[in-house]
């Protein structure tokens, strides 16, 4: 038994130093660039960040991104949530195609789908044309360039995300149960809203909370669908490093971006558990 | 129970809305007129030809796949790592490993770009393969790290024993029993790290330069200054090489559930 037991905690040894080898790779790769843009944040003192929060046009990114993330995931929330109890609870032909369409739209990469609505919700794009060969509108409809285009692009992006999260959940509620209550003498509506949905809720948190969180670091497709007075965040960073080349101030403004995220996390973590946001607490089950 | 109507008709509704900018962007790839309208004029390989026959685009091709490669390389070789560490080292130094791994999942690009141009070209890793690679191959480790941890999960311990007791050393155990068991997960992982390098964009304008361009890179400048439809065929084109390592990954394994793990930002 002693052989064992001396055997395991040599093991632990071996094992810390074989993770050592991969930490030692985040380190040098990502962790001492973060601490740099720390470092570069903090080289006036707390002067740099005073500068961004003196800065109106970062205010207003900020309250732009929170907004922006709010919509997103409330708008994630109410089409993804009929799309995965779709995909969870209908039969195998319709649940492979919306898992298919899901795929699809989900691996088309974030640039080209950005692209795409860019294309879509142009002057002349398909949207116009629809709504101008309906009879709705005489004159296309400014798309292009409004938070509400930024608005249609990430939460196309985004919703997979809370499609997953909410499947995930209503796979492991037995159907049995909404059964169960339709047997007592509820009605369809009713055997979901109080048995189904109450049960669904950790999963549409957690996809949710992962959105939200995704889209405050949003850079692409804000930029590229939305207009000039609805900066966000992420614009604002690359603004002040590339175009004014105020690392500083930029660095201090990625540091605020970045704090936001893990004490979002830090606090969601509390009720939900962190690994379960990311995946990785239910990794056992899958395979 | 099955569902009623009106669910599988609005599910059927938000699937149309999700696969049209894909199928827009494919169609409008294929027109024969010179600008980018849906529905496309005619059918053409015109612009495919095009992209396929100019140097600027096939130079930002072969350094995306160069790049993909390399970072994938980089992100099996730490992720796994990490992840051995994660499931068998327990106690703190497991949590130190979980935690530096997820790391790049929720750190937001912009933030994670400047850090990388901040101390990468003080070291002359901007505007090159290796650079990126290395930047790109640490935001793609968590894919290699959750797929190898999953299945490190499932692995019955008494195999590694086994061999143990019959004399090999750890390092033999680990080169000739672990890492040929765990070799699916790593390969999955090594995949969705390719992909992610393949399709990010902000990370890599940071890194690039007018000389050393990835696809996205050139792609993202072209949507900017002016869409013609030679766009729609690169975006077609990275499509397809993202779907045809999607069906790889699918055919791979039982992981099913984790392919979903991709983000997107």
């Amino acid at each position: 038994m002693g052989g064992i037991l001396t055997h395991q905690r040599g093991g632990r040894r071996w094992w810390i130093s074989v993770g050592l080898l991969g930490l030692l790779f985040v380190v040098l790769a990502l962790i001492l660039p973060l601490a740099i843009v720390v470092q570069r944040s903090f080289d006036a003192g707390f002067g740099n960040f005073a500068d961004a929060l003196a800065s109106a046009s970062f205010i207003r990114s900020i309250g732009n991104t929170a907004t922006l993330a709010v919509t997103v995931t409330l708008s994630s929330a109410v089409i993804g949530y009929p799309y995965a109890y779709a995909m969870a609870r209908s039969g195998p032909a319709l649940s492979k195609i919306l898992m298919t369409a899901l795929m699809l739209s989900f691996w088309t990469s974030l640039l080209v789908r950005s692209y795409a609505w860019q294309v879509l919700l142009n002057d002349t794009g398909l949207i116009n044309q629809l709504l101008r060969a309906s009879g709705i509108i005489d004159e296309p409809l400014q798309l292009i360039r409004t938070p509400m285009a930024t608005l249609i692009g990430m939460t196309h992006i985004l919703v997979p995300f809370t499609i997953l999260a909410i499947y995930a959940q209503l796979r492991g509620i037995s159907p049995d149960l909404a059964i169960a209550a339709r047997g007592l003498g509820a009605t369809r509506a009713r055997a979901f809203w109080s048995v189904t949905f109450p049960l669904s809720i950790p999963g549409l948190a957690a996809g949710s909370l992962l959105v939200f969180v995704l889209t405050l670091g949003f850079y692409i497709t804000p930029q590229l669908l939305g207009g000039a007075g609805n900066q966000v965040i992420g614009q604002s960073i690359v603004e002040q490093t590339n175009a004014l080349l105020n690392t500083g101030v930029g660095s201090a403004m990625a540091v605020l971006l970045l704090l936001a995220v893990i004490v979002i996390l830090a606090i969601a973590s509390r009720f939900l558990g962190l690994g379960r946001v990311l995946g990785i607490a239910t990794e056992g089950k899958s395979s | 129970m099955n569902t009623g109507w009106t669910v599988r008709i609005l599910g059927v509704v938000i699937a149309i809305l999700l696969v049209v900018p894909t199928i827009v962007i494919c169609a409008t790839a294929f027109t024969s007129g010179s600008s980018v309208t849906f529905p496309p004029d005619g059918f053409s390989f015109r612009w495919i030809d095009e992209v396929l026959g100019d140097r600027r685009w096939m130079r930002a091709f072969g350094n995306s796949f160069a790049v993909g490669l390399l970072s994938a390389l980089f992100a099996m070789l730490a992720g796994t790592a990490l992840a051995l560490g994660a499931a068998r080292a327990k106690g703190a130094m497991a949590s130190v490993f979980t935690a530096v791994s997820v790391l790049p999942m929720i750190l937001p690009l912009v933030v994670g770009a400047i850090g990388f141009y901040l101390v990468y070209a003080r070291l002359g890793l901007t505007g090159n393969v290796l650079g990126l690679a290395l930047a790109h191959g640490v935001l793609g480790l968590p894919y290699v790290f959750v797929n190898v941890l999953a299945l490190l999960r499932t692995l019955d311990p008494r195999i590694e024993e086994a061999a143990r007791v019959h004399g090999a050393g750890q390092f033999v155990t680990l080169l000739t029993v672990t890492l040929p068991m765990i070799a699916p997960a790593t390969i999955v992982g090594g995949l969705l790290a390719f992909i992610s390098s393949w399709d990010e964009v902000v990370v890599a304008v940071f890194l690039s330069d007018a000389r050393f361009q990835t696809l996205p890179v050139l792609m993202y400048g072209q949507i900017r200054s002016g869409v013609e439809p030679s766009v729609s065929a690169v975006a077609l084109i990275v499509t397809v090489v993202t779907f045809a390592i999607a069906l790889i990954v699918f055919a791979i394994g039982p992981i099913r559930a984790r392919l979903a793990q991709r983000s997107s930002r």
